[in-house]
């Protein structure tokens, strides 16, 4: 039973960090209907971001947030108007692709600045310590931290978009670009904004979870299709979306506890067979299609 | 029996009724103008005729059969072709080659969707312009173009929607030339959406005007033109009311 | 066409020249990129839906044939129809929900389902499992026609002009047959081609299942000329992207705009890691120019080398 309890409060505490990497990816999609691919690459940096300024201050890396957030802010503003901006120009296909091929650089420009082994917080106040929630159910320390985090950069962007005037202006664009214009508001300033917060969420996620996930410049991929997930199933453009999808990805990327449990409950011997762990991020990807297909609006989605 | 009945058709967008309640019927051989002001939802009836929309509720019946709900490329193999207002040309066909798209839905030789594609263009003139993109094209060829297109497929009904936008007196009659030589000569039933009054007008045998997403009347040109409801409708009730005089 | 002819003749004697084994198979890679990009360009040009799921089509008639010739010693020419044939059923089941998505969310869902199978493979005990399938040549007596299995590379390069040749007809056919206009209509405008008796759907997926053919023929024969495959080379999002990438550079949508890519890319890709990944710690380099490249060509011209071509021909014209 434990185990059962165990991934169900896994699940939630990985999808609230996994949330926050999505909400970047659903502002900027919401603003202005381009998808990055190299949102997973965005995360990657945030990663390391966070891993090398608490390694060069010595400071516990969960400090090292405005770190990563600075960083992630400047990098999205930079790719928007160096490059994005470019591609908005042009067809579909090429936007695509160009954000692509930024995935492809940002990645081997990062294997060949940190190499490809795996590299993880080793140092830091509550790394390597846990809790026990009773019912036998043990929660690390860095990931219960990195979810009320999580959970609170959430809530900031959040108060951000709706009570600030900034924010506003940032809804109106993504609602009607043109009418936001006639009203004085400067789109190109809001587009590079949105890639500014966008970037600056995912990065800062990415500091939250090199606390307990090892990053590497390959993992990016995954991430950016976990995001995908998400805003499918909470709505392209939805923030309140991203924060729900985002826990049901979390307990979706937890299926193999959950698989465990009916194995232990049932007793049936080709259900311990079934390489579950090796299978579980193949779930998302069904998740994501089966969402496009059922419910192309996601639970909250306004955009199509 | 009718080539087209349309029976109560009603046609909702969340809130907003495009359609109301809806009811006409269409003879074979007949050239039926429609008319209303902007937003009066003429293209959202045609969208519904030719099965882009479905209806929310109602009944429509060509040549005898219930065509309410069909899909588009069903309806279309019924015998209904229609123009379309916004022709995004991308660049990737050529004049020739839309046309020939049209010819392939009875067919499936090349050769003989081409020679068929010919004919239709030479008919309305658009031989000369085979091998541009439509984009090339001046407008008025532009709207042909989508005539053409839809002829190719060979129609009973052929639904017209605003081939005159945009061009100047000589063009259109010029357009008026080519939409009565396929009323006439090549005998297809045509509904024709039009803001051009004169070329509506003098072309339609019947007029039917909607407003509001109401068919507010139905009738001969001349009739239609004096109704108080469709002066109204154009003009506003006040116009109305202080050009009492002129306007009986 | 003259030019057609005279690149083909040297296509045909190119093998007769004194040059390096490298050389040889940088142009069988450069025939089997030209191929998958035909296959790519019949949905992803001339239907004007991104595909970036195309490598799970590579594995399936990859493994397909790697499996029949390790486990039942089943000649090529059987094996690769078998290969196409379950690749077809395959894109069919997924094409049906597939195509009803458009735009970034088809691209997405193309990846999805292409990681999907990737991973599936990688856990199939059957297949090999991660660690793939290997084929021993001492197994079989080159050079074995019936089973590819071949010493020289010579052997392969012919093969794979004949699959290029066929191609390159069948794709000109395509383009001019009624699907192909259809398809090109349907691009344009779905309304208008609706409005022309057209079934949308039905006609990507038809168009989905021939793409899916191409790209499956080649997977048969990589397995033979290459003869190891893994799932995380073969089925890899990587793979799927550089097909694609390739189609778009040389220009989506038209005849000869694959090929061009293919004989843009392929040799720069091989050439450049040659001269810049053999240098200790300047591995992913050639990524990072390659992934540049990329970005400069979909930011500023987007419709790729024949477009370029197309617009300087349409200015003479007029």
């Amino acid at each position: 039973m434990d185990i059962l309890f165990g991934s169900i409060v896994a699940g939630v505490l990985l999808g609230m960090v996994i949330a926050l990497v999505a909400l970047g990816l659903t502002i900027i999609f919401g603003v202005m209907d381009i998808v990055n691919f190299a949102h997973g690459e965005f995360l990657m940096v945030g990663m390391y971001a966070g891993l090398l300024s608490a390694k060069a201050t010595g400071v516990d890396p969960l400090l090292t947030l405005p770190v990563a957030a600075v960083v992630g802010f400047l990098l999205g503003a930079l790719c928007y108007v160096g490059f994005i901006k470019f591609l908005l120009r042009g067809p579909m296909v090429a936007q695509l692709l160009g954000t692509f091929g930024l995935m492809l650089f940002l990645r081997n420009l990062a294997l060949l600045i940190f190499g490809s082994s795996d590299r993880t917080v080793h140092h830091g106040i509550i790394v390597g310590k846990s809790f026990d929630i009773g019912m036998g159910i043990i929660v690390p320390a860095t990931k219960l931290a990195a979810a009320g985090l999580s959970v609170i950069a959430f809530a900031a962007v959040w108060l951000l978009m709706n009570r600030t005037k900034i924010g506003k202006a940032l809804t109106a664009t993504a609602l009607n670009a043109q009418a936001a214009r006639y009203m004085g508001i400067p789109t190109e300033k809001m587009n590079t904004l949105a890639w500014g917060i966008g970037g600056a969420s995912v990065t800062v996620a990415g500091a939250l979870i090199v606390n307990f996930w090892a990053v590497n410049p390959f993992m990016g991929l995954l991430f950016t299709m976990i995001a995908f997930a998400v805003v499918a199933l909470g709505g392209f453009g939805s923030v309140p979306g991203a924060f729900f999808a985002g826990l049901v990805v979390g307990l979706i990327m937890e299926i193999p506890g959950f698989w465990d449990f009916f194995t232990y409950t049932f007793d049936w011997q080709w259900m311990a067979d079934v390489p579950m762990t090796s299978l579980k991020y193949m779930w998302i990807y069904v998740a994501y299609f089966v969402i496009m297909v059922v419910r192309p609006r996601g639970l909250f989605g306004w955009k199509q | 029996m009718a080539l087209l009945e349309v029976q109560n058709l009603t046609k909702t967008f969340g809130g907003l009724r495009a359609n109301n309640n809806i009811s006409f019927s269409v003879e074979r051989h007949e050239l039926i103008g429609l008319i209303g002001p902007n937003g009066a939802g003429k293209t959202t009836l045609f969208n519904c005729i030719s099965g882009h929309y479905p209806p929310t509720s109602g009944k429509i019946s060509f040549d005898g059969k219930d065509i309410t709900g069909l899909k588009a490329h069903d309806v279309s193999r019924q015998g209904v072709a229609r123009t379309f207002q916004v022709y995004v040309a991308s660049g990737d066909l050529s004049v020739g080659e839309n046309v020939m798209v049209g010819c392939f839905m009875h067919t499936h030789s090349r050769n003989k969707a081409k020679a068929r594609a010919e004919e239709i263009m030479k008919d309305l003139g658009l031989h000369t312009f085979a091998d541009y993109l439509v984009g090339e094209l001046p407008v008025a060829a532009q709207k042909r173009v989508t005539m053409a297109t839809a002829l190719a497929s060979d129609p009973k009904l052929l639904l017209l929607d605003e081939v005159a936008a945009g061009l100047n007196p000589s063009e259109i009659e010029e357009m008026m030339t080519h939409i009565k030589h396929v009323h006439e000569d090549l005998g297809v039933t045509v509904m024709v959406i039009e803001h051009v009054m004169e070329l509506v007008m003098r072309v339609s045998q019947r007029v039917i005007v909607l407003d509001y997403g109401k068919k507010i009347a139905d009738g001969d040109p001349e009739t239609i033109a004096k109704d108080q409801r469709v002066i109204q409708a154009y003009l506003g009730e006040r116009y109305v009311r202080e050009h009492a005089e002129e306007l009986t | 066409m003259v030019v057609a002819g005279a690149v083909f003749f040297f296509f045909l004697i190119f093998p007769f020249f004194p040059l390096s084994s490298f050389a040889m198979a940088t142009m069988i890679q450069f025939f089997m990129f030209s191929i998958y990009g035909m296959g790519w360009n019949t949905i992803g040009g001339y239907g004007g839906q991104v595909d970036l799921g195309k490598a799970q089509y590579v594995g399936i008639g990859a493994y397909t044939t790697g499996v029949m010739l390790i486990h039942w010693d089943v000649p090529f020419w059987a094996s690769m129809p078998v290969g196409m044939a379950i690749a077809v059923m395959w894109s069919f089941i997924i094409g049906y929900p597939l195509f009803r998505l458009k735009g970034h969310y088809f691209a997405i869902a193309t990846i999805a389902t292409s990681l999907v199978l990737k991973d599936l493979f990688t856990v199939w005990p059957f297949v090999g499992a991660a660690r793939g399938l290997e084929i021993s040549p001492i197994q079989f007596t080159p050079p074995d026609f019936l089973h590819l299995i071949f010493k020289e590379d010579i052997y392969y390069y012919y093969v794979i002009l004949g699959f290029f040749f066929t191609g390159i007809v069948y794709m000109n056919w395509f383009r001019k047959s009624r699907l192909g206009y259809q398809l090109r209509c349907i691009k344009d405008n779905e309304d208008v081609a609706r409005s022309l008796g057209i079934n949308v759907h039905w006609a990507k997926i038809k168009t989905y299942a021939i793409a899916t053919a191409f790209v499956s023929m080649v997977g048969s024969f990589h397995v033979c000329y290459i003869k190891v495959i893994e799932p995380v080379d073969i089925m890899s999002l990587d793979l799927s992207i550089l097909i694609a990438l390739m189609a778009m550079l040389g220009g989506a949508g038209s005849l000869w705009g694959p090929i061009i890519g293919a004989a843009v890319l392929i040799p720069f890709k091989s050439y450049l890691k040659e001269w810049l990944g053999a240098a200790a710690g300047l591995a992913g380099i050639d990524l990072i120019l390659y992934s540049v490249i990329i970005m400069l060509v979909s930011a500023f011209e987007p419709r790729g080398i024949w477009g370029i071509v197309e617009k300087a021909r349409r200015r003479k014209r007029d």
